[in-house]
């Protein structure tokens, strides 16, 4: 799931017919007051950051006047929201609310549907209420092929105690809501809160929009403002991630791949399959090692797109040594994958002598596999030993080979 | 007896004439498996390793009578290729495809539930039963005997690649599998691991089930509920992957789409402690599988 940073997410309600608060971006102070004087006081200011609970971290506050909003905004550009640095603030004029409702609409895995989930107790974690006052909680379940009917939304609201103004303007956001969902091939929206002012008026005051990446192809104008990969991420991509990206994309027709960084370890770690990747991860572990990265692919990659890998996988800092594991391939040409990662060591110039490698590679022409890499004086495993064997293996020549370290 | 496909399948590949579709017609046809016919528009008239080629389905169905596809349409395209083997009225559909858009998937999901066909999948590496020598999909690749070997373990697996390795883990400990069934690694599927287990209880050559589990879901839960509840039987022999993920900040994926771990929801020591409660065996490491299996299946 791709996350929209909340301008997005109100611009695309704008669009689509519901009202927001005005607001605007600064990147430094001078900005953030230009902005709130022009909004008119008093403003909110928040970190625009695409992760959640913002105000919990205390990346949310209120100003009055310009020299507060100065100071907040010193404050807020400094911070680290969830390990998201902040580079842009997103102020708005302050709403007045009498009333804090709740509105998520997202797929519920169990059922396999689209659920709408409501409340009027909103502004804080609604998972909370759910427990404790279940009663409280509106769910419901839409069939994708019809779609949310304006009548559903009215009859949830009204059973929830709305009524008057803020009933119907709370139906037609609810409505026009669902229809942003399907329009724009999002895996979540949430509206909280979802403010009821003293004249009944419903405006929508924090939206957390997330997009399915897998659809981006049908959504230009988003696919532009996502960032790729992020959802695999809880801090901002590292450099050697992009590159890593880069690398997938460069043969995008022929495997996928997928790199993630992990803090300290030393075992360069790739593994074929997405499943096989968190037993050799927790065998790694458990054997009393730790991997720097976290490395999969799937799908039957080329020998560039292996050999890239390998080079990004062995390139970070602290790598000392290799491990290989897929599980024994359905359809991935085991050779394939060998002549890739030979050449990134080849290309490298590493020492195999002494730089622990342990390859398990079993599968579609591994007959091959077994002589190309016995040719390149690297040892290599069929299905000779389980997967969990490999990691026994590699953990044993790590301790081997640096005796002195603690992993 | 096997579950899902048999001799008696009547198959189709729908999206035949791809690369990857053409070598897995290749490999089922070598393995013993009647591909009956493929689909792709335009491309009529053509064969794949003696496979006959058909525009539509409708035409396919005509002539071949098929209750079983296989689709390996592209992601943009493969809505309207599950709605056509629905509305066809095949009765098993085997999703290969990955990276299919959310909405779309829950669409057909919902037109297949409603006119009784079964979705296997999306992103699923296939079926496989290997005493009748059907393989439906890459599963097995090109020498399907390396890990599936007829038996009386059934396989389920959240995992493509592992559903090979779990079989060949079933394998190396003596035994064999009377179906091995890869349920697709995406948060939305059509036929969730608990109504497998409900098949392989029915089917009275199987005795025991071997089940790959990973963060995410409330796959297992819902298994511990059905053994619990008396709708499963037979021991199952659990491995949950991915107990690191529980270290990483919460929403973090590793492995696949559904891997996510959201609250306490997902969270494999959740997962092992409601199947070991509902008397399930847990294996600790993946290696213990196959001791376990010679405890539970001695007669």
């Amino acid at each position: 799931m791709a996350r929209l940073l909340e301008n997005i997410g109100k611009s695309i309600l704008r669009d689509n017919g519901i009202v927001t608060p005005d607001f605007k971006i600064a990147k430094n102070q001078e900005e953030a007051v230009v902005a709130a004087d022009e909004l008119g006081y008093p403003v909110v200011i928040k970190a625009l950051v695409a992760v959640g609970k913002r105000g919990k971290a205390g990346a949310v506050k209120f100003a009055r006047n310009s020299d507060e909003v100065r100071k907040i905004a010193k404050e807020i550009l400094s911070m680290t929201v969830h390990n998201f640095p902040v580079e842009l603030l997103l102020i708005e004029r302050k709403v007045e609310i009498s009333r804090e409702l709740y509105v998520s609409i997202t797929f519920d895995p169990l059922k396999m549907m689209p659920v709408v989930i409501l409340t009027c107790e909103g502004g804080v974690e609604v998972e909370g209420i759910a427990k404790l006052e279940p009663e409280k909680v509106k769910k419901y379940h839409v069939n994708i092929r019809e779609g949310l009917h304006l009548y559903k939304a009215k009859e949830m609201w009204s059973d929830l105690g709305l009524t008057g103004k803020s009933l119907m303007a709370a139906a037609g956001i609810l409505h026009k809501a669902y229809l942003i969902f399907e329009k724009y091939d999002a895996t979540i929206i949430e509206i909280n809160p979802l403010a009821v002012g003293p004249q009944g008026e419903v405006v929508p005051v924090a939206i957390l929009m997330g997009i399915d990446d897998d659809a981006l192809f049908r959504q230009p104008v988003l696919s532009k403002k996502v960032i790729e990969g992020s959802d695999r991420a809880w801090r901002p991509l590292t450099a050697l991630e992009k590159e890593m990206i880069a690398v997938d994309k460069a043969e995008s027709y022929r495997g996928t791949a997928r790199y993630t960084e992990m803090e300290g370890g030393n075992i360069g770690f790739l593994c074929g399959g997405g499943g096989g990747s968190l037993l050799m991860y927790d065998a790694l572990s458990r054997f009393g090692s730790r991997p720097a990265n976290y490395t999969e692919f799937g799908g039957n990659p080329t020998e560039d797109k292996v050999s890239g890998l390998v080079k990004g996988v062995l390139s970070k800092p602290g790598v000392k040594g290799f491990c290989m594991v897929t599980n024994i391939t359905n359809n991935t040409q085991t050779d394939v994958v060998a002549r890739g990662i030979i050449k990134a060591f080849t290309d490298l110039n590493v020492d195999r002598a002494n730089f622990p490698i342990i390859v398990r590679l079993a599968g579609v022409n591994d007959v091959k596999a077994s002589k190309l890499f016995s040719e390149a004086g690297i040892e290599y495993h069929g299905d000779d030993i389980t997967m969990e064997d490999a990691a026994r293996l590699m953990v044993d020549k790590m301790k081997k080979a640096y005796p002195e370290e603690e992993s | 007896m096997a579950i899902f496909a048999d001799k008696n399948s009547r198959i189709v590949i729908q999206g035949i004439t791809g690369r990857e579709a053409s070598m897995v017609t290749e490999h089922s046809i070598a393995y013993g498996t009647n591909i009956l016919a493929g689909v792709t528009p335009g491309r009529e008239g053509q064969s794949i390793h003696g496979v006959p080629v058909y525009d539509t389905l409708k035409r396919a169905c005509q002539e071949k009578k098929l209750d079983t596809s296989i689709i390996y349409v592209p992601p943009a395209f493969a809505y309207d290729a599950v709605m056509e083997a629905i509305d066809n009225g095949i009765k098993l559909i085997v999703i290969v495809t990955e990276r299919i858009p959310r909405h779309d998937v829950a669409k057909f999901l919902s037109a297949a539930e409603e006119a009784n066909s079964v979705i296997v999948g999306p992103n699923s590496v296939g079926i496989l039963n290997p005493e009748d020598r059907i393989k439906l999909g890459a599963i097995g690749g090109d020498r399907a005997e390396r890990c599936f070997t007829p038996g009386e373990v059934g396989v389920i697996s959240r995992s493509g690649g592992m559903t090979a390795e779990c079989s060949w883990m079933v394998k190396r400990a003596g035994f064999g599998v009377t179906t091995s069934v890869s349920v697709g690694g995406d948060p939305l599927i059509g036929t969730p691991p608990k109504n497998i287990l409900g098949m392989f209880e029915r089917d009275p050559k199987t005795k025991a089930v071997v089940y790959w589990g990973e963060p995410g879901t409330n796959f297992e839960e819902d298994m511990a509920d059905f053994v619990r509840e008396g709708g499963f039987t037979k021991p199952l022999i659990a491995y949950i992957a991915g107990r690191f993920v529980e270290e990483m900040p919460e929403g973090t994926v590793f492995g696949h789409a559904a891997s996510i771990i959201q609250g306490d929801t997902g969270k494999p020591s959740k997962k092992i402690a409601r199947l070991r409660k509902a008397g399930c065996s847990v294996a600790e490491n993946f290696n213990d599988i196959g001791d376990i299996l010679k405890e539970v299946l001695v007669i």
